[in-house]
């Protein structure tokens, strides 16, 4: 035994040179090539380090104006946040964000079923759903924001379709992908006991990924309600409308209050989703 | 001898993943009541037999008839139908983690119930009362409610087996049922196992690598090496030289794991 096992050791004996392989070689060159590329971009961003000076100071007197400081700031941001103007824009975004997560998840469950590729879809199906998602992932929000405009003119209808259709193409790929990773054996497990292919996705897979759509669809949610600025920008209702007016009119206390509400409620969304999905994992 | 229920027939049974062969040509035909130890190395073609008797897998030839009707020749819905009277039971258990104790039981139901209540995980009473009863059976009384993922190994077993009698099951198909267990736990699945075929009078076809295990508690063991059936009996009559055969080791080697044991 032990002769063997000297043999076979000095077969195995590592070379005394590093070789210089071709791999070795291409992967030196696309680091080089990166490296090149990051450089070329911080060269070419022209920041003029003399006006960046001023510009911040500039910028840092606009959003101290945001912040109240006396007692009349207070009263005026008081009086701002209980006006019909800001608590009706505060329910447009909410109602947008809800929507759209809702209406997008709905649409997002059967269509990322045919585009996982689980082998209950034929492959070529399958890879068609997911170009189509592919190419409507890469189009910004504000694209179908201005589309929905033409349709159904300005207002929250808009900024929710919008919305509701992009978390409809995210939410459909992070599914999908969720439903490729899950393990077979439960799946196997169902079919074995006589269950036909609709018992094998609700018992079979889907208890598998519910944390993970749980906590995708309550990212999107959180991230819908900052995307409902964008698109109240372009005229889609919300409290980003009315922050997009208010800068444009240089009214930087309304725009501090506005702002200040977008922190305290994504924040709270941020630490119910954190509940909620404590609870189901 | 007259009255013995065939409840597998296999006649001439092929199956190979692309090219390769798994299985070439399987004679076998088990009896009601039998506790059959289907022993070999991994590769030698275990597991696809067993999926190809529940109908997992269509074999690329021969016939193969279960509980008397043809399992490779038959339409989905029908072979679904059969399936609800063959349980199976994994190495991996194949549990779902999250779900309660006696949802993975209720599982056994499917095959029984409405789509669309199940779909909503809605089952009727008799079925919970059936669920729960069977574990009972298994030792698993008072813990329907607790997940799966809180149970140890020999535990998530016992559900496995409960959901195979929720099913009702006829036949039980064990894939190596017990090769990630502890040396103890073992022999309670085993135990078990061997109660089912004493009392409820199931028919367990397990495949397993543990020679000393198949031979304590199987009334008879198969070896199955490269695609083929090499030996065929009963535990008695089963000598060194065809434990060596089939698991590949040498007779003195084998003579040594079965003193350790």
């Amino acid at each position: 035994m032990s002769m063997n096992n000297k043999t076979a050791e000095d077969q195995a004996a590592p070379p005394v040179h590093p070789k210089i392989t071709l791999g070795g070689v291409s992967s030196f060159i696309c680091t080089m090539l990166v490296a090149a590329l990051i450089v070329w971009c911080f060269i070419s961003i022209d920041l003029d380090f003399s006006r960046t000076l001023t510009g911040l100071s500039k910028g840092m007197t606009s959003i101290g104006n945001m912040i109240p400081k006396s007692a009349a700031d207070f009263g005026y941001d008081r009086h701002l946040v209980t006006s019909s103007t800001i608590r009706t824009s505060f329910a447009e975004t909410i109602q947008m964000a809800v929507v759209g997560t809702v209406t997008g998840a709905i649409l997002a469950l059967p269509i990322s079923f045919l585009a996982a590729r689980t082998g209950s879809t034929p492959r070529w199906f399958s890879g068609a759903i997911k170009t189509f998602l592919n190419i409507s992932r890469a189009v910004p929000t504000v694209v179908y924001a201005l589309v929905a405009i033409y349709a159904v003119g300005l207002g929250k209808a808009t900024g929710a379709i919008a919305i509701g259709f992009v978390s409809f193409i995210g939410l459909a790929k992070l599914y999908a992908e969720a439903l490729e990773s899950v393990s077979p054996g439960p799946i196997e497990a169902v079919r074995a006991v006589g269950g036909n292919s609709f018992q094998v996705f609700v018992y079979g897979m889907l208890p598998q990924v519910f944390p993970n759509y749980l906590a995708t669809t309550l990212y999107t949610f959180e991230y819908n309600l900052k995307e409902s600025f964008i698109v109240g920008i372009v005229g889609a209702g919300g409290l980003g409308q009315e922050l997009f007016e208010s800068i444009q009119l240089f009214q930087w206390k309304d725009a501090g209050v506005i702002i200040g509400l977008l922190i305290i409620l994504i924040n709270m969304v941020d630490y119910f989703s954190y509940r909620v999905r404590l609870k189901f994992t | 001898m007259t009255d013995r229920n065939e409840v597998i027939s296999l006649r001439g049974l092929t199956h190979s993943y692309g090219a390769a062969p798994v299985l070439t040509g399987i004679d076998l035909t088990v009896y009601a009541g039998e506790f059959v130890g289907l022993i070999g190395l991994s590769g030698s073609g275990k597991s696809t037999l067993l999926r190809c008797v529940n109908g997992l897998l269509t074999p690329t030839g021969g016939t193969c008839v279960v509980l008397g009707q043809p399992v490779n020749r038959m339409p989905d819905r029908e072979r679904r139908l059969l399936r609800r009277r063959i349980g199976m039971i994994f190495q991996e258990f194949n549990l779902l983690d999250r779900l309660t104790v006696l949802k993975n039981v209720l599982i056994g139901r499917l095959g029984y119930s409405s789509p669309f209540a199940t779909s909503l995980h809605i089952f009727s009473q008799a079925d919970r009362r059936l669920a729960i009863s069977c574990l009972e059976d298994v030792g698993l009384g008072g813990v329907e409610m607790r997940r799966v993922r809180d149970l140890s190994g020999g535990q998530k077993q016992r559900v496995a087996i409960a959901r195979a009698m929720a099913q009702g099951a006829d036949l039980v198909l064990a894939d190596e049922a017990t090769a990630n267990l502890d040396v103890l736990t073992k022999y309670d699945i085993m135990d078990l196992l061997q109660e089912l075929v004493a009392t409820k009078k199931i028919t367990v076809l397990a495949s397993m690598h543990d020679v000393p295990l198949a031979r304590q508690y199987c009334t008879r063991i198969i070896g199955l090496k490269g695609g083929r059936i090499t030996f065929d009996a009963s535990p008695e009559s089963l000598d060194d030289a065809a434990v060596a055969e089939v698991m590949g080791r040498s007779v003195r080697e084998a003579r040594l794991i079965e003193k350790r044991s």
